[in-house]
């Protein structure tokens, strides 16, 4: 059973198109699923049918099983918790009281936060590294701060789900890269996260899955290597795109670059993806704390592994792994990038 | 007394908000045409609460059954505009609410002026101007909602033309009214006065304004998801219709208990919540006590003014825009603007 799940979910506005047309999406614990769509095609809509804001008209979310509708508003506010886009937020209190009303659901009507709830409001601004903007008032900072104070309200409130309205639009690149290793870190720590976003590059670099929506209503949702593609970018974005790759010392970035508009979907592609290839993968982890993921993704692709070598250096507590693959291409593309997405480590795959 | 970081009002504060507003009584108890010292109304009040007579029956008289009812109301009227206009701000998002923006001032004084055409006695005319109050928020209600996507400013908008509906009645009623009597009574009473206060309008108004106040004493610290947007107060995870519910209906009912009192008392609702915003930001749980005593000292004072600085008797609201406007220009001026 998944944490979360949207079973053939369907909407439109009143006197317009069918803009959601059955949706089917999966979330798992510490899972990001990325959202992508041209404007209009319904990204915003989505998340709020998600979150029984607006009703679906047919089909139906569940969270570990049970209709979001038939779960009282104060329990699903302390699984699930949302992250408003920043122009759009009240901001008339200062940080610490922004992010002390995420302690809302927590707290008795009769009452105000106690002792408790200020302290795990604290914890949450340090951890987000924003426990300096405490008492500024939220008018005063910038949009990638307020995103910030905006995320921190969220995880204020506990939440096993994250769901975050185009978090990173709007900011310059530095703040997308603060608000986007937010979402990483707190994924690795378990979140669930889903967000909205115009850019399929972030998807790749960050999302597991990822759901893309066209303006026809046809949405295609799997693991973000096979559903960010050239293919299904100028299928519902009407854009030529490139899909390539940018190696840094520590890892390969998945990158995509937009290089004309295109009318018609032009011929297929024929995957190249059943061929069976060699490859070898190398991580360094900078410490022992993502240990559990790596193994993880490892345990499940063990069909491909045909060696494995672990090495730790003492001296440093580094540790090293080699692993040594045969099969599918697309198996391998796929492991690959799942490791990728793991923070604080380097990971690298060389093809045959 | 700096702000802490939680929102809440330091110990210095909370003194200091208690004191005042009895200060300000016992000191207005003794101003007016016969001058009485603290001293002296703190022994009147001593004498009055054991359950005995003054060594002077004028003294007493003068303080027991004139002034005191009468800084009573005032107190009530002052605490009870400034927190439900403080209500109105938030609920809307919107510096510029006042209790008037769902026509609740405009219905309750329509109310009441039709009670004195009508030639009913006080009480008649104070639960008139209630049951209209009441009317205009119905209506506004119904104009403004069952639209989706226009939301609350879609509420303040309709509210706004049933208060010039209302206001338009008002004047029907001035032009039927016999005028040699009762247009001079709508209108005096029209400009608000708290020279009617006793005992027996109290017992009327009082147990409504008391219990709104109370109440969103409450209520406070979860009054600060009110200017929230929709998706972000209903991912709060608490009942917001039912909060928005209650914070309408309550501050609805204290608006018109204090209009059918004491006609309309303009400017109270709009300054106090904005001066406690300037000193305190803006979390609830510091604004809410502030603006109910503060509003409280601030009638005092300008009732005791419109009753004391000349023979006759000044209408509050003179008073009160006289007072209020450049003051809160100076505020607004001060502090770089206002905010919700």
């Amino acid at each position: 059973m998944s944490l979360l799940r949207i079973e053939n979910g369907s909407f439109a506005y009143k006197s317009g198109p069918q803009i959601l047309k059955d949706i089917n999406i999966d979330v798992e614990p510490g899972e990001i699923l990325a959202v992508l769509g041209p404007n209009g095609a319904g990204k915003t809509t989505l998340l709020r049918c998600m979150m029984d804001m607006l009703h679906w008209q047919r089909g139906r979310s569940l969270l570990d099983g049970e209709d979001i509708r038939s779960i009282p508003a104060s329990r699903l506010w302390r699984r699930m918790a949302y992250v408003p886009q920043a122009r759009s937020a009240a901001v008339s209190y200062t940080a610490f009281q922004t992010v002390l009303l995420g302690r809302s659901s927590r707290i008795g009507a009769f009452s105000a936060p106690s002792a408790e709830d200020m302290k795990i409001a604290e914890q949450v601004m340090e951890r987000l590294g924003i426990s300096h903007l405490a008492d500024k008032p939220c008018y005063a900072i910038s949009g990638g701060e307020l995103q910030m104070v905006l995320i921190a309200r969220a995880m204020a409130a506990e939440p096993e789900i994250l769901v975050l309205d185009e978090p990173e639009s709007n900011l310059d690149f530095k703040n997308q890269l603060i608000v986007l290793d937010a979402m990483t870190a707190l994924a690795a720590e378990g979140v669930a996260c889903i967000f909205n976003t115009h850019y399929p590059a972030h998807a790749l670099q960050r999302a597991g899955k990822a759901l893309m929506l066209s303006k026809d209503g046809k949405s295609i949702f799997g693991d973000t290597t096979a559903v960010v593609t050239e293919e299904n970018i100028r299928h519902a974005f009407g854009v030529k795109a490139l899909i390539g790759e940018v190696e840094t010392p520590q890892s390969i970035m998945k990158n995509v670059v937009a290089v004309g508009i295109t009318g018609e979907s032009g011929p297929d592609t024929e995957a190249d993806g059943d061929r069976t290839i060699l490859a070898s993968v190398t991580v360094i982890m900078r410490s022992n704390e993502r240990a559990n993921l790596i193994n993880n993704a490892f345990r499940e692709y063990n069909h491909l592994l045909i060696g494995r070598m672990g090495l730790p250096h003492r001296r440093s507590d580094k540790y090293i792994i080699s692993v040594m693959l045969e099969g599918p291409v697309s198996d391998i593309d796929a492991l690959s990038h799942r490791l990728s997405l793991i923070p604080d480590i380097s990971v690298k795959t060389t093809y045959e | 007394m700096s702000l802490r970081r939680d929102g809440r009002l330091g110990a210095a504060w909370i003194v200091v908000l208690i004191v005042l507003p009895f200060a300000a009584a016992i000191i207005a108890l003794g101003i007016g045409r016969m001058s009485i010292a603290p001293g002296e109304v703190l022994d009147v009040l001593r004498a009055a609460l054991a359950g005995k007579h003054a060594s002077s029956e004028l003294i007493e008289k003068t303080v027991m059954q004139l002034r005191l009812p009468r800084i009573i109301l005032a107190a009530l009227v002052g605490a009870g505009l400034s927190v439900s206009g403080c209500a109105f701000q938030s609920l809307f998002a919107n510096p510029l609410a006042t209790p008037d923006t769902l026509g609740v001032a405009s219905g309750a004084a329509f109310g009441a002026a039709l009670g004195i055409l009508l030639g009913f006695n006080l009480i008649g005319i104070q639960l008139l101007g209630l049951f209209m109050g009441g009317a205009a928020v119905a209506l506004t209600w119904l104009a403004g909602s069952g639209r989706d996507r226009g939301g609350l400013s879609y509420i303040v908008l309709s509210g706004i033309m049933i208060g010039s509906l209302f206001s338009a009645l008002i004047s029907f009623i001035k032009f039927v009214a016999d005028a040699e009597s009762q247009l001079p009574a709508i209108t005096y009473w029209l400009m608000g006065g708290l020279d009617k206060a006793n005992y027996r309008t109290l017992s009327l108004g009082a147990p409504v304004i008391i219990a709104g106040v109370v109440l969103f004493m409450l209520i406070r610290w979860r009054m600060n998801l009110l200017p929230l947007s929709d998706d972000e107060a209903k991912a709060s995870g608490v009942n917001i219709r039912l909060l928005r519910g209650v914070t309408v209906v309550a501050a609805t009912a204290i608006t018109a208990s204090c209009v059918s009192m004491c006609g309309q008392v303009g400017w109270v609702g709009l300054l106090i919540p904005h001066m406690c915003r300037m000193l305190f930001g803006n979390n609830h749980l510091s604004i809410v006590p502030a603006s109910v005593s503060f509003g409280a000292v601030f009638m005092i004072i300008v009732d005791t003014m419109a009753r004391s600085i000349s023979a006759a008797e000044i209408p509050v609201s003179i008073l009160t825009a006289m007072i209020g406007a450049p003051f809160f220009i100076a505020l607004m001026r001060r502090s770089g603007g206002w905010r919700i």
